[in-house]
C-alpha cells in the first residue's frame, strides 16, 4: 500500500511539474490567426493529457528500478501475478473513452476551424518550383501576401509543377498546394506583424528556400498598397520591359536565373547574358563544346524549347518546356527585352 | 484422412458432373451480367454477380474448404501433412497478390468513377470472346485436375493441354487483339488516366496469365511423364489453383473494364 | 580470403552487374531496331528504359546465380532433391545459400546491421550539414539525395532486421525443426542483397530528391537515381512479403504439441501480427512505385493530372502500405520487450491475453489508419474524420502493452544486464513516440505539426523506442545462443549510457524546433529563426550515437572470439531454447518437446512450460 501511496503522489507531481515546464518554455509560435486559437486550445488540453500520462508510466517505471531491484544474492522469483481481468479491461476501457472523448474535440475544433465567411477576401495563389506567387482580383500579381487584419481570407491556390504546401507557422495551419486542382486555405490574420510562408512538402532541389514573406496589415495600410500596386502595375504595363519584368515575375523565372550575377547553381543568371558566348555542353541536334552567341532568337528558343541548348555546367529538363504554349509571341518578346536590359 | 477426402474420393464421373454444373452456372451468369450491362446498367447487381462467380470458382474449382484440414493427428512429416501447409502457402500468396489486383481495381474507381472506359464496341465483343475463352480454360483445368485425381493420366494430359491453348488463345486476344483495337481509336497507354488503367490492369492480368501457361507447361511436361499420382501432385493442384485465381481476378476486371457505365448513358 | 571472394555474395555481385549490362544492351539493341535514339549523350550513357530492365535483370541474375533457386529449378526438371541439405561447417555458410533458418536468421541480422550503419552514416552526413544555417559542403542535390536515402535504407534495414528476428526465433520458440517453406526463407533472404545493391546504385544515376515517399509528379521529374528506388523497393518487398507468408504459415503449421494459441510466446503473437501487414500490405507500395516507374517510362499518366490522373491517388495506394509498416517495425519490438520484461523480473507477464490481442489490434487496426498522413493533402476533408477516429484508436491496444509491462514490472524483482537496459530504454523511448502521437491524429492540430520536425522528432522516437532499442536488446539477449559466448557487459552498459540520453536530447530538441516552424526535409533554414543552437547540440548528440553504435560493433565482433563462454541457461530464462546448450544443433531440437504449462510462471515453484521427450521414442 505504502508503494501506492508514494507512486501516486510522485505521479501527480510529475505530471503537473510536467504540464508547467511545458507550459513555460512556450512550444508554440505566436497566435497570428483566429484559427490558431482553437488548435492551440487543443493542443493545451492534449499538452495536460500527455503530461498525465507520461507521468503515469515514468514514474511507476522509475520507482520500480530502484525500490523492486533485485538484492545481491536473491535468486528466488516475484510474486506469481498473471493479471487482473477487471485492471485489464479497465485500462483498456478508459483509454478508449479517452480517445473517443479526444477525436470528438478534434472534430470540433476542426469545425471552428474551417468555419467560412461568405464575405472572405479572395486571392489567387500560384506555386511552382521554387516560388510563391500572389494574384489580387484587382489584377496585378504580388511576390509578397499582403493581408489584411481580422478580415477572412481565402487563398485558391494551384501549382504549376509538382506539390508544395502553403505552411505559415503563426497561423498553425498548412495546406498542399496541387497541380491540376485548387485547394483552398482560409485564415482569419490578427495580429498586425511580417511572418513567412513556406513550402512544407519536398518539392526538389530549393526546396529549402521556397519562401515568400506575409505581412498583416491594418486594414487602411492594406488598401494603400493595394492602390500603389495597381498604379505600378498599370505605369508598367505601358512599355515593353515593364511587361517583361511582369510576366518574369509572374512566371516564377528569377527563383532559378538570378539577375544579379549570383549563382543558383540551377540555372545560369541573365546579368549581363545578352550577346554573350555561351559555351553548350550538348542539346537537340549540338555537339557537346559549342559555342554559340547569347542573341535574341537564341534566348527566345530557350524560353520556348529548353532542351535544343543546354549551357554547361547545367542539367536538361530542369526547367519547364511549357513556356512555349502558355505565353503568346508578344509576351515572349517582352520578357526577351527584358532579360536585354540586364547589363 | 478420413474425414478430409470426403469430397476428393467420391465418383469420377460426379466429379466431373458437378464441373460442368458448376460451368453452365458461370457461363450462364456470364451472360446474365452481360445482360444486366446494356439494360440495366446497376454497378451493384452487378458486383453482386461477380460475387456469386468467385464463390463458385473459389468453392468448386479451387477447393478452398480444403484449407481447414483436420490434421492435428497426422505425422507431422508424412505428405498429407505438408500437403495442407503448402496449401496454406499458396492461399497465402494469393492473398497477397489479390492486394495488387486490389489496388488496381481501386485505381480505376478513383481515376475513372462509375463511367466507362473510352473503349469501341468491338472492344465489347473482343472481351466478352476473350471472357467467355478464360472461363472455358478453368472448366478444363477443373477436369485435368479431377481427371488427376482419379488417376486418369489421358484425361489429365488432355485436359491442360486444352487449358493452356486455350490460356494462349487469351493472352493473344488481349495483346494481339484487344490493344490495337483500343490503340487504333487512340487509347494508349500514354493518352489519358483512362489508357494507362485499361493497359495496365489488362498487362497486369496478362502477365499473370502467361505465368499461368509457363507454370501449366512445366506441370504438363513432368505430368506426361508420369512424375504425379492421384496420391502425390500439389504440383497439379497448386497450378490448377493459380490458374483459377487469376481466372477469378478476371471475374473482377471484365465488369469493372468493360460493363461499368457503358451501355447505359 | 578465396572462401569470401568465391561465396555466394560475391558471385552475385559479379553476376548481378553483368546481368545489369546485358539487360541494358538488350533494351538498348532493340531500341536500334527500332530506330530509337539508343544512347543519351552526357548523361547516363544508357537510355533509362535500358538501366531500368538491366536492373531487373540484375537483381534475377543475382539471385540465380547464388543458388538460393536451383532447386526449384530442379523441381521444374521433375528433379528429386533431398529435404535437407547440411552446410558445411565454418563461417563461410553465412555467406552462401543455406536452408538454415538460423543462418538465414543471421545472415538477415548481420545485413540489417550493415543497412543500419549506411542509413546512419548517410544520416551523420546530413546531420552535419544541418549544424549550421546556410550550406556548408553539401549541395541542394545531395543533401536531398543523403536524406531520401537515409529513409529508405534505414527502412529496408529495419524490415530485414525483423526479418532475422522473426528467423532465427519463431521456429526456436514454437519448436520446429526449420521454417515451413526453407527454400523460400532463402529466396527471401537472397534477394534483399540486389535490391539493397539497387537502392545504393541511386547514388550513382544522379540521386533522387523525393524523400522516400516518391510523391509524383516530383518524382516523375527526379534523376534516374528515382527509378532505382523504385525498383529496390519493389525487389525488397517481396523478401518481406515472402518472410511474412512463410512466417505465418510456420506458426500455424508447425507449432510443437501442446502448444495452443495462448501458450504461445508472446513475440510470436506479435511475429504474426507483423506478417499479416508484411504478406499483403505491402504489394501496394510496390504497386505504387511500380505505377510511377511506368508513368516515367511509358508516359502512363496515372498521377499526372493534364492527363487526367491523380497525384492523391499515389498518396492513397503509398501509405496503405506505409504507415502499416510502421507496425512492421515496432510490432516485433514490442514482442521482444513483452517477452524480456517477465524474464529480467521474475514475474508472469502481467495480462498475457490482452498484451497478445493488443498486437493483432494494432495490425488490424493499422489497415484502416492511412490517410493520416495526407489530412493537408487536399483529400476529401470529410475523409479527415473517420481517419482521426481510427488513428485515435490505435493508441487503445498500445496503451494496453504500455500497461502490462508496468504491471509485470511493479513488485518484480528487478535485475538490469544490458538486454534489461535496453528494454526500458525502449519503453521510455517509445513512450515519449507513443506521447507524441495523439496530437498529431487530431486533426486540428496536425494542420501545424504535419511535415515538421515535430513528425521527425515523434517518428524516430516510435522507431528507436520499438525496433532499435529491443533490436539491441535482443541481440545482446540471444548472443550466446547464436555463438556460445556473451557480449561484454560493461562495453554494453557504456553503448545504452551514451546512446539514450544523446537519443533523447535530439528528438526531443526536433520536436522543440518542428513546434516553433521548422520544416522537415530541408537543407537550410533561415538563421532568423534562431534554430543554430539546437541543430548544432542534435548533430552533436548524432555523434555521440554514432560513436555508442561503433562500441556496440566493436563489442560484437570481438565477441564472437573472445566474449565469456556461456553455453548454458545465461538468463534463467524458461524459453525452451534456453533449456539446452548453446550455440544449437543444425535441426534445433534433438528431443522434441511438448507444451505442458504458461510460458512465463515466474514464481510458481515446480512448474515448467515444455518437457523434452525422450529421445527415442518420440522421433518419428
Amino acid at each position: 500500500m505504502r508503494h501506492y501511496l508514494i507512486a501516486g503522489v510522485l505521479v501527480i507531481v510529475l505530471a503537473v511539474a510536467t504540464y508547467a515546464g511545458l507550459m513555460a518554455i512556450h512550444l508554440m509560435p505566436v497566435e497570428a490567426s483566429a484559427q490558431s486559437i482553437p488548435i492551440d486550445h487543443l493542443w493545451n488540453i492534449e499538452i495536460a493529457i500527455i503530461s498525465f500520462l507520461f507521468a503515469l508510466i515514468i514514474v511507476p517505471l522509475v520507482y520500480s528500478l530502484f525500490v523492486f531491484r533485485r538484492k545481491k544474492g536473491d535468486t528466488s522469483d516475484g510474486e506469481h501475478i498473471e493479471g487482473n481481468t477487471t485492471l485489464e479491461v479497465t485500462w483498456t476501457v478508459i483509454p478508449l473513452i479517452t480517445v473517443l472523448v479526444l477525436a470528438y474535440m478534434g472534430t470540433y475544433t476542426l469545425g471552428e476551424v474551417l468555419a467560412v465567411d461568405p464575405s472572405a477576401l479572395v486571392i489567387n495563389v500560384t506555386a511552382r518550383q521554387w516560388s510563391w506567387e500572389f494574384d489580387y482580383t484587382e489584377g496585378f500579381s504580388s511576390k509578397e501576401l499582403h493581408l489584411p487584419v481580422n478580415r477572412q481570407v481565402v487563398l485558391d491556390m494551384q501549382s504549376t509543377d509538382v506539390i508544395h504546401s502553403f505552411f505559415v507557422p503563426q497561423f498553425r495551419m498548412k495546406q498542399d498546394v496541387l497541380p491540376g486542382r485548387i485547394t483552398t486555405y482560409r485564415v482569419t490574420p490578427i495580429l498586425i506583424g511580417t511572418y513567412e510562408v513556406e513550402c512544407a512538402q519536398l518539392c526538389g532541389t530549393s526546396h529549402s528556400y521556397m519562401t515568400a514573406p506575409v505581412i498583416v496589415s491594418s486594414e487602411a495600410d492594406y488598401d494603400a498598397w493595394i492602390q500603389k500596386q495597381v498604379a505600378a502595375a498599370a505605369a508598367a504595363a505601358q512599355t515593353p520591359l515593364g511587361r517583361g519584368q511582369q510576366l518574369v515575375a509572374e512566371n516564377g523565372c528569377t527563383s532559378c536565373h538570378s539577375i544579379d550575377g549570383s549563382s543558383t547553381g540551377i540555372a545560369p543568371t541573365w546579368k549581363g547574358l545578352y550577346m554573350s558566348q555561351v559555351k553548350l555542353s550538348g542539346g537537340t541536334n549540338v555537339a557537346p563544346g559549342t559555342v554559340v552567341t547569347a542573341n535574341e532568337a537564341y534566348l527566345t528558343e530557350s524560353i520556348v524549347n529548353p532542351s535544343a541548348k543546354i549551357v554547361d555546367g547545367f542539367q536538361d529538363n530542369v526547367m519547364p518546356k511549357t513556356f512555349g504554349t502558355a505565353l503568346t509571341q508578344s509576351q515572349i518578346s517582352d520578357i526577351v527585352t527584358y532579360i536585354e536590359s540586364l547589363k | 484422412m478420413e474425414e478430409t477426402s470426403l469430397l476428393e474420393h467420391t465418383n469420377k464421373s460426379d466429379v466431373l458432373l458437378q464441373g460442368v454444373i458448376v460451368f453452365v452456372f458461370l457461363a450462364a451468369l456470364t451472360a446474365l451480367e452481360f445482360f444486366v450491362a446494356i439494360a440495366v446498367g446497376s454497378v451493384v447487381l452487378l458486383a453482386m454477380i461477380a460475387f456469386v462467380k468467385v464463390g463458385l470458382v473459389l468453392y468448386y474449382y479451387m477447393h478452398i474448404y480444403r484449407l481447414n484440414a483436420q490434421d492435428d493427428a497426422l505425422d507431422r512429416h508424412s505428405y498429407q501433412y505438408k500437403l495442407t501447409t503448402s496449401r496454406m502457402g499458396l492461399w497465402l500468396f494469393l492473398l497477397s497478390d489479390a492486394f495488387i489486383f486490389g489496388g488496381l481495381f481501386v485505381s480505376r474507381f478513383n481515376l475513372l468513377g462509375l463511367t466507362a472506359l473510352p473503349l469501341s464496341s468491338d472492344s465489347q465483343y473482343i472481351a466478352l470472346t476473350i471472357t467467355s475463352v478464360l472461363l472455358l480454360s478453368s472448366f478444363f483445368m477443373n477436369r485435368a485436375e479431377v481427371s488427376m485425381e482419379h488417376g486418369d493420366r489421358q484425361g489429365f494430359i488432355l485436359g491442360i493441354s486444352i487449358t493452356i491453348a486455350l490460356g494462349l488463345i487469351f493472352l493473344a486476344g488481349v495483346i494481339f487483339v484487344e490493344w490495337p483495337s483500343a490503340i487504333s481509336i487512340g487509347v494508349t497507354p500514354a493518352s489519358n488516366a483512362a489508357g494507362a488503367i485499361f493497359f495496365i490492369m489488362t498487362g497486369m492480368h496478362a502477365f499473370h496469365v502467361l505465368t499461368g501457361v509457363i507454370f501449366l507447361s512445366i506441370v504438363l511436361r513432368n505430368g506426361s511423364r508420369g512424375l504425379y499420382s492421384p496420391e502425390k501432385h500439389w504440383a497439379v493442384e497448386s497450378a490448377t489453383t493459380y490458374w483459377h485465381f487469376v481466372d477469378v481476378v478476371w471475374l473482377f476486371f471484365y465488369p469493372a473494364l468493360y460493363l461499368i457505365g457503358k451501355l447505359v448513358s | 580470403m578465396k572462401k569470401f571472394m568465391t561465396s555466394a555474395l560475391i558471385r552475385g555481385l559479379l553476376w548481378q552487374l553483368i546481368g545489369w549490362m546485358a539487360g541494358a544492351l538488350f533494351v538498348t539493341g532493340i531500341r536500334v531496331l527500332m530506330g530509337l535514339n539508343p544512347f543519351v549523350t552526357g548523361q547516363y550513357f544508357f537510355t533509362e528504359p535500358a538501366w531500368v530492365f538491366g536492373g531487373l535483370v540484375g537483381a534475377v541474375s543475382y539471385v540465380v546465380s547464388t543458388g538460393a533457386v536451383t532447386d526449384w529449378f530442379k523441381w521444374a526438371k521433375g528433379e528429386e532433391t533431398p529435404e535437407h541439405r547440411e552446410d558445411p561447417p565454418g563461417w563461410d555458410k553465412y555467406l552462401n545459400v543455406s536452408l538454415d533458418h538460423k543462418v538465414i536468421g543471421v545472415q538477415y541480422t548481420v545485413t540489417a546491421l550493415f543497412l543500419l550503419c549506411v542509413g546512419g552514416l548517410f544520416a551523420m552526413i546530413f546531420r552535419t550539414e544541418l549544424a549550421h544555417s546556410g550550406l556548408q559542403f553539401l549541395t541542394l542535390q545531395e543533401y536531398n539525395t543523403f536524406m531520401s536515402l537515409h529513409g529508405i535504407v534505414m527502412i529496408i534495414g529495419i524490415l530485414i532486421g525483423v526479418a532475422g528476428m522473426m528467423n532465427y526465433l519463431a521456429p526456436l520458440l514454437v519448436g520446429a525443426q526449420d521454417m515451413a517453406f526453407p527454400r523460400l526463407n532463402a529466396f527471401s533472404y537472397w534477394i534483399a542483397p540486389p535490391a539493397v545493391v539497387l537502392l545504393l546504385s541511386t547514388l550513382v544515376f544522379g540521386g533522387f530528391d523525393t524523400g522516400w515517399t516518391g510523391y509524383p509528379p516530383l518524382s516523375e521529374r527526379a534523376p534516374l537515381g528515382m527509378q532505382m528506388f523504385f525498383l529496390g523497393v519493389a525487389v525488397a518487398g517481396w523478401s518481406s512479403i515472402l518472410g511474412g507468408l512463410n512466417l505465418i504459415v510456420t506458426v500455424l503449421r508447425m507449432r510443437t504439441k501442446g502448444m495452443t494459441a495462448f501458450r504461445m510466446p508472446i513475440f510470436i503473437w506479435a511475429a504474426i501480427a507483423t506478417s499479416l501487414i508484411s504478406s499483403t500490405a505491402t504489394q501496394l507500395i510496390g504497386l505504387s512505385f511500380q505505377m510511377v516507374m511506368f508513368q516515367r517510362l511509358f508516359g502512363m499518366g496515372f498521377f499526372d493530372s493534364d492527363k487526367g490522373g491523380n497525384p492523391i491517388l499515389f498518396q492513397h495506394l503509398f501509405w496503405f502500405y506505409s504507415h502499416p509498416a510502421v507496425y512492421v517495425f515496432v510490432l516485433p519490438g514490442l514482442g521482444i520487450i513483452s517477452e524480456l520484461v517477465p524474464v529480467f523480473v521474475r514475474k508472469p507477464l502481467f495480462g498475457y491475453r490482452f498484451v497478445a490481442m493488443s498486437s493483432l489490434g494494432i495490425a488490424l487496426v493499422g489497415f484502416l489508419v492511412w490517410a493520416h498522413h495526407m489530412f493537408v493533402s487536399g483529400m476529401n476533408p470529410y475523409l479527415r474524420i473517420p481517419f482521426m477516429f481510427s488513428t485515435l484508436l490505435v493508441a487503445v491496444p498500445t496503451g494496453v502493452k504500455f500497461f502490462s509491462w508496468l504491471a509485470t514490472i511493479w513488485k518484480g524483482k528487478i535485475e538490469l544486464p544490458t538486454p534489461m537496459l535496453f528494454v526500458v530504454g525502449g519503453i521510455v523511448v517509445f513512450l515519449l513516440g507513443g506521447l507524441s502521437g495523439p496530437p498529431n491524429a487530431t486533426v486540428a492540430t496536425d494542420l501545424h505539426l504535419q511535415n515538421t520536425y515535430w513528425i521527425v522528432g515523434h517518428f524516430h522516437d516510435t522507431m528507436f523506442g520499438g525496433y532499435i532499442f529491443p533490436f539491441f536488446a535482443s541481440i545482446y539477449y540471444w548472443f550466446p545462443k547464436v555463438t556460445g559466448r556473451r557480449m561484454n557487459e560493461t562495453l554494453g552498459k557504456i553503448h545504452f549510457w551514451i546512446m539514450t540520453p544523446s537519443f533523447l536530447t535530439l528528438t526531443l530538441l526536433m520536436m522543440r524546433v518542428g513546434l516553433l516552424g521548422m520544416r522537415r526535409r530541408v537543407a537550410d533554414y533561415d538563421p532568423a529563426l534562431g534554430f543554430d543552437n539546437y541543430h548544432l547540440i542534435m548533430t552533436i548528440a548524432g555523434y555521440l550515437i554514432g560513436i555508442a553504435v561503433l562500441i556496440f560493433l566493436y563489442n560484437l565482433v570481438v565477441s564472437i572470439k573472445n566474449g565469456e563462454t556461456a553455453t548454458g541457461n545465461v538468463w534463467n530464462s524458461r524459453s525452451p531454447e534456453w533449456l539446452i546448450p548453446s550455440p544449437l544443433p543444425a535441426h534445433n531440437y534433438e528431443q522434441p518437446f511438448e507444451v505442458v504449462g504458461e510460458p512465463y510462471d515466474y514464481g510458481v515453484p515446480g512448474s515448467a512450460y515444455v518437457r523434452f521427450e525422450d529421445t527415442k521414442s518420440a522421433r518419428d
